[in-house]
């Protein structure tokens, strides 16, 4: 009953929140120049009374002619309406990138992102929790620093760099992760078609996950296997942060007084290690996923750009690379991505609520 | 005054005492030793680059350019072999455009660490008296701060980094200001790095203001600016230090990442002396027998931000009691 509360007094804490990122961005955005906003819709080749009609069009749709505080309010309206803007087709062609509702771009690009995200929490958990119980039951032994390095290496490592590494390690004997590179995304619906047959509904928009709830086990062969490097090359950082944590928690708990006294009275050290210290170490290395998921988030941008992969990431990338800005499509992203990491840590710190029976709020 | 009470106070310098112990706890942490040493390394190559070029050769000055070893014809051509024939600067091949790599890559050295070292010295200034006034004075002046810090923590950096970075240098350009792609960098690395240090030294500060020797202060007279400038701030840098040594390697990682990635309006090109440019200018060549061009610039990257992630690492160890061993 209480947690009801402490949920819905978060929610609203964080509208104020996202209010205030979209108003930075936006101030941001603000300081371009107009003119320049402007000249990325026009196209040269028409003649100059179109030029100048096409000027015209781009005025009322980017709001140009209102001032900068009516802009904020007539688009913050707009979102509030689920109208988040367009992302326009560039007028001297540039094919490859996104063009349409900012929002339907959004839900197209973003469950790549979170497919990856998924295996890569999953991935860094199933290494990180039997590898912290063990460096951290024996503190300053060899084994210790030798994963100390490693979790510092995960700190110290370019994302870009480990996704090119793999690139090169598995080439001579996985090829077909590599060439086949590009994970299918559902704007190329023929590839699945082609692959099994039939038209797909596509409930979750991961790939792996609805042709596993189609029954279809040798397509999400397939595409668990575009999966696998990104997800090793991301889930490094993010498994790094979380060993550092549970060692960190295991050594805490161990010098408590209630693991001395269950080793006083006999208690076998494996039990000891299990039930007594693992468990209150766990506990507060929940936490650390908020921090970390923003990580993985950053992470996810580079990632996406070295494998390909049509995400959420590439396309917050798109609305400032290929030659012009988005200006819907930046504001947009930002919204998105933001809601998504106030989410996450509002989950997390839910979660370690219903944990912890010590915790109230 | 008895003449001898001043001399007795300057032998017990409680803040000397302090930092020969941390020293000492230091050099008995081998990883962290490890990790100072190489780091130091680094650093000094990078400096003595600039400083004396007679005795390495790859100056004079800031290297703005790599086309200062292509010559004046500009040919792309694919990386070349090691050879020990040709003098030093040929040791580790060529990679494209016939740009001999071991220079070039401590030019790069030199504009990472140096620019770097700005955005988290800087961040961390701004943040410090950002965080501890706001800390000490509290109320609104504080609700704000920590308002605006959320914002800026409610978003993966890197994506901030990237628009930030994008609008700034397409603002330049519309003046018709010319600034280095790396200083836009800097920039917007800077704004976005205070919040870490406004939330730590703030934390900090909330927690010694409560103590007695503020209280004393207040009590002999001294204004509130004066209490947060000789008493708060003291406190707040030790782990400022921490957080500055465990940042300039994400900083570094942050600028080859930015570099690496295709910002069609930073005029990053491949010519730009950075380790991030130069290894996604090589990156077709590395499936290829090319390869180690672009993987020797990132693992002297690569070991650069993990020995000083050790320094790092260490440095808190020692410097937060709780840890202490």
């Amino acid at each position: 009953m209480e947690l009801k509360y402490y949920i819905i007094r978060r929610l609203l804490v964080l509208i104020p929140t996202l209010l205030g990122l979209l108003l930075l961005t936006f101030i941001l955005l603000d300081a371009l120049p107009k003119s320049f906003l402007i000249e990325q819709f026009v196209n040269h080749k028409l003649p100059i009374p179109a030029q100048n009609l096409e000027k015209q069009q781009a005025i009322t749709t980017l709001g140009l002619n209102l001032s900068p505080p009516e802009q904020f309010l007539i688009y913050v309206n707009n979102l509030i309406h689920g109208n988040w803007g367009f992302m326009y087709p560039n007028s001297e062609g540039y094919g490859s990138y996104y063009s349409g509702p900012v929002l339907a771009g959004i839900m197209e690009y973003f469950p790549v992102t979170l497919e990856i995200a998924i295996f890569a929490v999953i991935f860094s958990i199933v290494i990180a929790i039997p590898l912290g119980t063990y460096i951290g039951s024996k503190p300053n032994s060899v084994s210790d620093q030798v994963g100390r390095v490693f979790s510092l290496s995960g700190y110290a490592m370019p994302t870009f760099f480990l996704a090119l590494v793999l690139q090169i390690a598995i080439n001579p004997y996985f090829p077909s992760f590599i060439s086949g590179q590009g994970y299918p995304s559902y704007t190329h619906l023929s590839w699945i078609k082609s692959i099994s047959g039939t038209e797909v509904s596509t409930p979750t928009h991961m790939l792996v996950f609805d042709s596993l709830l189609h029954g279809d086990f040798s397509l999400a062969a397939v595409a668990f296997g575009h999966l696998v490097l990104p997800v090793l090359a991301l889930s490094y950082g993010f498994l790094a942060g979380l060993l550092r944590f549970i060692r960190a928690g295991m050594v805490d708990a161990s010098n408590q007084e209630y693991v001395k006294t269950a080793r006083a009275k006999g208690v076998p050290e494996k039990q000891v290690l299990r039930k007594h210290v693992r468990k209150n170490a766990l506990l507060p290395s929940i936490t650390v996923f908020g921090l970390v998921f923003s990580g993985l988030l950053g992470g996810a941008v580079v990632i996406e750009e070295v494998y390909d992969l049509n995400g959420l990431g590439r396309f917050g990338l798109s609305t400032v690379s290929g030659g012009y800005i988005q200006f819907f499509g930046i504001l947009g992203t930002t919204l998105f991505f933001g809601i998504v990491l106030v989410m996450a840590n509002l989950i997390v710190d839910v979660l370690y609520a219903l944990m912890d029976p010590r915790i109230r709020y | 005054m008895i003449p001898g009470a001043n001399k007795e106070e300057k032998k017990r310098n409680p803040r000397l005492e302090d930092i020969k112990d941390t020293a000492k706890l230091l050099v008995k942490n081998k990883l962290a030793l490890t990790g100072l040493i190489i780091s130091s390394f680094y650093i000094f190559f990078a400096i003595l680059d600039v400083i004396y070029p007679q005795y390495l050769g790859v100056g004079p000055g800031v290297v703005t350019t790599l086309t200062r070893f292509t010559g004046p014809n500009i040919v792309l051509a694919p990386p070349t072999d090691p050879t020990f024939s040709k003098g030093w600067y040929y040791f580790l091949g060529t990679t494209y455009a016939n740009i001999p790599l071991l220079p070039a890559m401590l030019a790069a050295l030199y504009n990472d660490i140096w620019d770097s070292a700005i955005v988290v010295g800087s961040g961390a200034v701004i943040g410090i008296l950002v965080g501890t006034f706001s800390g000490y004075f509290g109320k609104i002046v504080d609700e704000l701060v920590m308002r605006i810090t959320d914002i800026f923590f409610s978003i993966p950096y890197l994506i901030f980094a990237i628009i930030m970075v994008t609008v700034l240098a397409r603002v330049f350009a519309a003046d018709n200001i010319t600034i280095p792609p790396l200083t836009i960098i800097s920039v917007s690395l800077i704004v976005i790095w205070w919040p870490t240090y406004a939330r730590l030294t703030r934390s900090i500060t909330l927690s010694v203001k409560s103590q007695k020797f503020i209280e004393a202060s207040t009590a002999s007279g001294s204004s509130r600016v004066r209490n947060v400038v000789v008493h708060v701030i003291p406190n707040v840098l030790s782990p400022v230090f921490v957080q500055i040594s465990l940042d300039i390697g994400n900083v570094i990682l942050l600028f080859a990442t930015l570099a690496f990635l295709p910002l069609t309006f930073l005029n990053l090109n491949e010519f730009t002396p950075e380790l991030g440019s130069m290894i996604s200018s090589s990156e077709t060549y590395m499936l290829g027998p090319g390869w180690f061009s672009a993987v020797i610039p990132a693992v002297f990257l690569l070991i650069f931000t993990i020995s000083i992630n050790l320094f790092g690492d260490g440095l808190r160890d020692v410097l937060d009691p709780k840890l202490r061993r």
